[in-house]
């Protein structure tokens, strides 16, 4: 009896807790769905203040990454020449210092991809720099060399810091682009010498303008000042001079200034670029441009003459948070995100941390090939950003099925989040995301309706 | 809302239900000599859980789990007893209680094996007989568990003292480096102690040397985790709860307890303090790291770039039960803690436990993104090692019922709110979870 008993009352245990865990099991149970998560989940809002300069940028901007990245040797004088015709709204450069304080463009770290510096100058101090203390540090021979000895002890090759930038225009910016990419290659681009090119260059090119060059095809400028190492950036003088580019068609780009990551540049990086832009008539804190300026005219670009014709960028935490102490704001200013395997809260921290610091556009990498970056620019993530009242620069396209993804065509055409995914691009392929907005009817109808032939552009320009 | 105002009802009809069954056997296996100076038991124990959880925005898994099985065995021969406990729930086998005991007077033995460090008291409570489904995560996340070494123990009527040495390490399969020492103890002072009156007050320290780690650079690299789950064994995922401390070297555990039991009510409480010092062979790791362009200069600028300091943590949990019938509340005067539910009994339990993993240095920044503490307060691309440690924070209040049918099964009902905070998971801030237990045991 007393174990018929024990084995009712296990039953009926065994059966009530089954009850209790079927009721259970009858309810809808929750599981991880990443896009009810990132819509769950409220970011800051940039302020009203920060809406009126995120509104200086032209809706859908199309952003020649590094100029051309495909068609010719990135960041050089072919390359914002090329993209200014070809119609893009911004040039993109990525911008670095050189000893004697020249802010120039260049993208990687050092200089050996993108130049002959190492046939040229190897890995010591160049040898003409001997010449250079004696000709701009009023040292006499043998002073020259006890300083070029010094310099030894501590230099560091191929980083642009480490050379003045009359070294630097020593470098030949374009041969590569020939052997490293043969069917883009032409010979002009080593027949007119490509330079490394300083931000004032980009500017002028923005402007309509060329390099001035003498009879040998070597770009004219004049150095002055005396070289004091206590004053490293601000002792010399450099007077570039440039001529109108005959070729200009009246497109006038904005540019897009990355602050590369902060240990390329001094400390004070960002305050050389705000002096350097207000020296150049392109600091619209100082000089702003008329309200309601169009951003096309008659078929042409006419963003550099707006108050968005310049938009700062970085990947970098401390230039972010510089750029924002400095800028205050003032300045469109494009948050860059590099990250694997982000979550949703992650990528709110991103977007509140760019709030924070007074940014107005978040710049996420894509996927697909040939780069083959991270997935920084699912609909998810640029709804967040919309929902921050941000605008959405993803980088970078390079081909037509990039755009069909990101715009909303293929995979991402039944999302719960309305395409397109982006509000302007990065692009290596200027020429081809033109034709697939104009063809789609999203570029504005005051802009140019129909796209110059990339390769003879090239021809037109002269290469 | 609805579920919450609905479970606590079904689960009242499930006990009502079953407790009209009754029984009363005796199912322990003993085998006793012919002079009764050697006995052999066996017995075993089951607990199947279920659980129902609802949170802010990371969900935990509801659902059952068979939490407990064990098989567990004694033998006892005059003065010597051994005791070998085995676990394989969730379909693994787990190690735990395994020693031989020598007792001799009325209150003094000597234990060697594997067993809970005596330096806590809920720890040297059974689950068994724990009253709720889960220990607090205080103890969970900061008092020591099952260590293999030796024990002396006293349990006077007024004094009670219990104190070891273990290893830091049951297999001895660290990866690299000896495996460490522990010295743990607790130390009670009781006025009142009888079988269903008590009342003390003690105190626990626990020290134990780290030295077990990987090979890191050419270093032995030490590191203690810190983690608990939400005071649940359903969904035990610790990942919410979870400091890591690097370079541990020197571990401090201080505590100090109090209990009262009386026939119908029990209340006791622990406060825990932590304190995790760090090593590291500074001048290796400087050194391996010369060589390189982007190598630190001197050992000085290594050192602040590296920063090493004392962490420190704590928690602690207050428990009450009230039983409304059933067999009275007894304590355990040779192990110093209440014991569990005896016969056919309904009682009602409550606690409160907070759990700070958090030590954090002022004006630290953190960026989210990468999980990182800026120390100096501001963004960086390259700050230095960040001192602090972001493992989060907790207020746990459970609400139970239980209920014994006899004193070989026992069914627990808890409600269990947790207030959570941590840096890493802003949007999870409360954690709610409503749990069943079954437990059959002989």
């Amino acid at each position: 009896m007393k174990t018929k008993n024990l084995l009712q009352t296990i039953a009926m245990s065994l059966v009530s807790f089954v009850m209790v865990f079927a009721l259970i099991a009858c309810e809808k149970q929750d599981v991880t769905n990443i896009d009810r998560d990132a819509a769950s989940i409220e970011t800051k809002h940039i302020s009203p203040e920060m809406a009126r300069v995120r509104d200086y940028v032209p809706d859908m901007a199309v952003v020649a990454h590094r100029g051309s990245v495909f068609w010719v040797p990135e960041e050089t004088e072919a390359a914002w020449r090329w993209a200014r015709e070809i119609g893009a709204d911004y040039l993109e450069s990525d911008l670095q210092c050189s000893k004697d304080g020249v802010i120039l463009a260049n993208h990687d770290d050092n200089l050996k991809r993108t130049t002959n510096i190492e046939n040229v100058f190897g890995e010591t101090v160049p040898e003409t720099r001997v010449q250079f203390y004696m000709d701009h540090a009023g040292m006499t021979k043998a002073e020259a060399e006890a300083q070029v000895k010094a310099d030894r002890l501590s230099f560091t090759p191929f980083y642009t810091k480490s050379y003045f930038y009359e070294e630097l225009m020593m470098l030949d910016a374009g041969t590569w682009f020939n052997e490293d990419m043969p069917e883009q290659a032409r010979e002009a681009f080593s027949t007119q010498k490509q330079y490394v090119s300083s931000l004032e260059d980009q500017i002028m090119y923005a402007e309509g303008k060329m390099l001035k060059r003498d009879a040998n095809g070597d770009r004219v400028y004049t150095l002055t000042g005396t070289w004091d190492p206590a004053n490293p950036h601000t002792s010399l003088k450099y007077t570039f001079e440039y001529v109108d580019d005959p070729q200009d068609t009246g497109n006038r780009p904005g540019i897009y200034l990355e602050f590369k990551e902060s240990w390329l540049n001094p400390s004070n990086f960002e305050q050389m670029v705000y002096d350097e832009l207000d020296r150049l008539g392109w600091n619209v804190i100082t000089a702003p441009e008329a309200d309601n300026t169009p951003f096309y005219v008659n078929g042409k670009v006419n963003v550099g003459n707006t108050n968005g014709k310049v938009i700062l960028q970085t990947f970098s935490w401390e230039s972010l948070r510089r750029s924002a102490e400095l800028y205050k704001g003032q300045i469109p200013m494009c948050f860059l995100l590099w990250h694997d395997q982000i979550t949703p809260t992650q990528y709110a921290a991103y977007i509140d941390i760019a709030v924070d610091n007074l940014s107005h556009i978040i710049g996420p990498s894509i996927a697909g090939a040939p780069n083959n970056y991270f997935e920084m620019n699912a609909p998810w993530m640029h709804d967040m950003i919309r929902r921050a009242g941000l605008l959405n620069h993803p980088y970078s396209f390079d081909t037509m099925e990039q755009m069909h993804v990101y715009f909303g065509d293929w995979h991402y055409g039944e999302s719960d989040f309305a395409a397109p995914y982006l509000d302007g691009l990065f692009t290596n392929r200027t020429e081809l995301t033109l034709q697939y907005m104009i063809d789609k009817g999203l570029r504005h109808p005051d802009a140019a309706q129909k796209v110059e032939n990339a390769s003879a552009c090239l021809d037109r320009l002269g290469y | 809302m609805k579920k919450y105002i609905l479970m606590p009802i079904v689960a009242l009809f499930t006990l009502a239900n079953v407790a009209a069954q009754d029984f009363d056997t005796a199912p322990t296996i003993q085998i006793g000599s012919k002079n009764n100076d050697a006995q052999f038991t066996i017995g075993a124990r089951m607990m199947a859980d279920v659980a129902y959880y609802h949170s802010d925005f990371t969900p935990l898994k509801s659902g059952a789990a068979l939490t407990d099985a064990r098989i567990r065995t004694s033998m006892k021969f005059n003065d010597w007893y051994f005791y070998a406990d085995f676990d394989f729930s969730k379909g693994k086998f787990k190690q735990k209680d395994i020693y031989l005991q020598y007792s001799w007077g009325e209150s003094q033995s000597i234990k060697a094996g594997y067993f809970c460090d005596p330096s806590n008291m809920a720890g040297n409570t059974s689950i068994g007989s724990y009253h709720f489904i889960s220990r607090s995560a205080a103890t969970r996340a900061l008092a020591a568990g099952r260590q293999l070494g030796v024990a002396y123990k006293y349990a006077g009527e007024k004094f009670f003292a219990n104190q070891g040495i273990f290893a830091e390490n049951l297999y001895n399969d660290q990866l690299a480096g000896f495996q460490g020492v522990t010295l743990g103890g607790r130390w009670l002072y009781r006025p009142i102690n009888s079988e269903n009156n008590a009342f003390h007050v003690g105190i626990n320290a626990r020290y134990a040397k780290i030295t077990s780690g990987e090979n890191y650079q050419g270093v032995v690299k030490t590191n203690v985790t810190l983690s608990t789950p939400f005071e649940t064994y359903v969904d035990t995922n610790s990942d919410f709860m979870n400091a890591q401390v690097p370079w541990a070297s020197d571990v401090l555990n201080l505590g100090f307890e109090a209990m009262y039991v009386s026939p119908k009510f029990f209340a006791r409480g622990e406060y825990i303090y932590k304190s995790i010092a760090k090593e590291r062979d500074d001048e290796t790791l400087f050194k391996n790291q010369l060589g390189t362009e982007w190598s630190w200069g001197s050992l000085a600028s290594w050192q602040a770039g590296n920063p090493l300091k004392t962490s420190n943590f704590h928690g602690a949990y207050v428990e009450a039960g009230f039983m409304i019938f059933g067999e009275p509340y007894r304590y355990d005067s040779k192990n110093g803690i209440v014991g569990g539910m005896r016969g056919k009994t309904l009682e009602i339990v409550a606690r409160y436990s907070y759990t700070g993993l958090n030590d954090i240095e002022d004006g630290a920044y953190y960026f989210l993104p990468k999980d990182q503490y800026i120390d100096e307060g501001m963004l960086l691309d390259y700050p230095a090692s960040s001192k602090s440690i972001g493992g989060g924070k907790l207020h746990a209040v459970t609400l139970g019922v239980n209920y014994s049918f006899n004193k070989y099964v026992h069914m627990l009902v808890d409600y269990t709110y947790n207030c959570f905070e941590r840096d890493k998971y802003p949007y999870d801030k409360n954690f709610h979870a409503l749990q069943g237990r079954l437990v059959f045991s002989f």
